[in-house]
């Protein structure tokens, strides 16, 4: 009787993780499985397609051959009319031909990564110096700096957007594109800034003090122990929150989508995507495919900082 | 002859030194902006342009529109049971992953997934879950269970969309919930537990008595977070269906779309912040007890 209700718990507990599992995984089965599939394939509810089908991806990353034929008009025209210069003819085909105008992922991609990049950059180093300050010096307002930085967490993107975009549209950034990506960048250093001090600032608290003592010692400065010390002890850190910042970044949408609004060529990956459903062009495949190649990136890089970044986020400093 | 400073001096005047820069950024780009918002609010906001100044109109004409009041109970309800059922299905997460069992590490870092992706790439599955031509919810619905007898359009329909973003808010949180969680419960004394075992406790008694008292203060500072950041939440609700108006979302609407009233925007911005402050008042006096 015992054993019975042992094996039942056992089942039971076995069902859960189960479910916890699929409930997880489901969705990004459901993208990966839909990118795959033909289009008379859709309705059909199994996960396995019945056919492959990598035009979606082949499209997206401008692989294989044109999936787009040249239609039989254009064709016509360009028999009948004798007198354009071959120069001309290429450029007629090439437009027709063009599937890059459809979703550019390339550009869109080239755009999240310089985004992201730099914005985690300047944050990094903006919260390496930050961190070791209200880490380790004592200096009046310190301690009001240490706490404060997480009271940031109260407001929530919609209340800062409205006046950092009047803010932007007064000095002119909003009006160019160098404005409008510089406008872009140093918000969203100042999105991730706040948490960036705070795990770095946590770390560094972990490393033992008597290590720059003897520093000290032989006569280093403070900035010679954040270079030659602190830095190398804390490279598993600073490259959690550089992934933190770039995720963060590589993310968002509503500043993009207000900023870049009027910028097409600047697009980054998840405004693309909009733009792609909306328009004229959404076709489930094409969509879902899109969606893979967005969310790979960061997919992987969180595998590469999982552990860090789990045992960082449990010692409180994290923000969404 | 200017005295020397004294070490403490120098080490004061470097901290100062090195966390200017981002303290001059937050400042800028966070506490001046809240701040120019109240002002903006007070005026009728052109783009460009000089903005008139017309007192609390902003601020009468949001409260005497009913669909700003339909808004807040939108909020609410998915504030509510967003952060409900988050917080408690993180805690059932955590519980389990707290137990040993085959291939435990594998299954850890697949649940952390819908934490890590980007909104924007996951909402185009959900969508496609639920479409109401291709969708697999309405197939074992309607054609398999026969529940209903005709298709739907779950995400098209309000009242029914908003379960589907509080579904979707749980799948896209709990991972944080659990990692916290789970954080919290690696340090509880495993002496107690024996201790439990040999009174002849059952589990679920354990869980009361020595668990549940374990986690109670990281269970209401989460579910505090989890409240702050879902009333604020934009992208996960706003990308998923623009059906469910919610608070940010009716500001960027009023804001961003249409005749863009930004002053109006920046009201409704205030009257968010200060609802939020008010609730939060109240729930660290009652639950949390400081």
């Amino acid at each position: 009787m015992v054993k019975l209700l042992n094996i039942c718990k056992k089942f039971g507990f076995f069902l859960l993780i189960v479910f916890i599992v699929l409930f997880s995984l489901f969705p990004f089965i459901q993208m990966l499985s839909t990118s795959l599939k033909y289009s008379w394939d859709w309705g059909n509810p199994s996960l396995i397609p019945a056919k492959i089908n990598i035009e979606a991806y082949q499209e997206l990353l401008g692989l294989g051959q044109k999936s787009v034929d040249l239609p039989e008009s254009i064709q016509n025209l360009l028999d009948e009319t004798p007198d354009i210069t071959e120069q001309q003819r290429d450029a007629i085909i090439a437009k027709y031909l063009d599937t890059g105008s459809v979703f550019p992922f390339g550009k869109y991609f080239l755009n999240s990564i310089l985004f992201s990049l730099s914005a985690a950059s300047v944050s990094l180093l903006l919260a390496v110096f930050g961190a070791y300050s209200i880490s380790r010096l004592k200096f009046r307002g310190s301690t009001l700096i240490r706490r404060g930085v997480l009271f940031v967490y109260m407001f929530g993107g919609i209340l800062l957007l409205i006046p950092l975009y009047k803010i932007s549209v007064a000095l002119g950034l909003a009006g160019s594109e160098e404005g409008s990506v510089f406008a872009l960048v140093i918000i969203y250093v100042v999105q991730t800034l706040p948490v960036s001090l705070y795990m770095l600032g946590n770390f560094f608290r972990s490393i033992p003090y008597s290590i720059e003592e003897a520093a000290f010692v032989e006569g280093c400065s403070h900035m010679a122990t954040i270079r030659k010390i602190i830095i190398p002890l804390s490279l598993a850190a600073l490259a959690t929150v550089f992934v933190y910042s770039f995720m963060i970044a590589w993310n968002e949408y509503l500043y993009a989508s207000v900023f870049l609004k009027s910028y097409k060529e600047l697009f980054t990956l998840p405004l693309g995507l909009k733009a792609l459903f909306v328009s004229k062009n959404a076709i489930w495949d094409r969509i879902m495919a899109a969606s893979m190649l967005t969310a790979i990136p960061v997919v992987i890089l969180f595998m590469f900082v999982q552990k860090y970044l789990a045992g960082n986020m449990a010692s409180g400093g994290v923000k969404e | 002859m200017r005295q020397s400073l004294t070490l403490e001096q120098k080490k004061a005047r470097l901290g100062v030194q090195l966390v200017l820069p981002s303290v001059i950024v937050i400042g800028l780009l966070i506490i001046y902006p809240v701040a120019y918002n109240m002002y903006l609010s007070m005026f009728k906001v052109n783009l460009v342009g000089s903005n008139t100044f017309i007192g609390a109109k902003n601020y009468t004409n949001i409260i005497t529109d009913i669909t700003f009041w339909q808004s807040v109970l939108t909020t609410f309800l998915y504030v509510v049971f967003s952060t409900f059922g988050t917080t408690l299905f993180g805690l059932i997460v955590a519980l389990a992953m707290n137990k040993k069992f085959p291939l435990r590490m594998i299954v850890r870092s697949i649940i952390i997934l819908p934490y890590v992706a980007p909104v924007i790439a996951i909402v185009y599955a959900w969508q496609f879950f639920f479409d109401p031509v291709n969708g697999i919810f309405i197939h074992v619905v309607v054609e398999m269970l026969g529940l209903y007898d005709q298709r739907f359009n779950l995400i098209g329909t309000p009242e029914y969309a908003i379960w589907v973003a509080i579904i979707f808010s749980i799948w896209k949180s709990f991972p944080f919930t659990y990692l916290m969680i789970i954080a919290r419960l690696q340090t509880i004394d495993t002496t107690l537990y024996e201790a439990a075992e040999i009174d002849g406790c059952s589990s679920w008694k354990k869980f009361l008595h020595i668990t549940f008292p374990e986690l109670y203060f990281v269970l209401g500072t989460l579910i505090l977070l989890r409240f702050v950041w879902n009333f604020n939440k934009f992208e996960e609700v706003y990308l998923l269906t623009e059906n469910v108006k919610t608070l940010p979302i009716y500001t960027y609407f009023k804001a961003f779309t249409g005749v863009m009233d930004l002053g109006q925007g920046s009201a409704l911005a205030v009257i968010q912040f200060v609802l939020l402050i008010g609730l939060i008042l109240v729930y660290v006096k009652k639950v949390l007890k400081w």
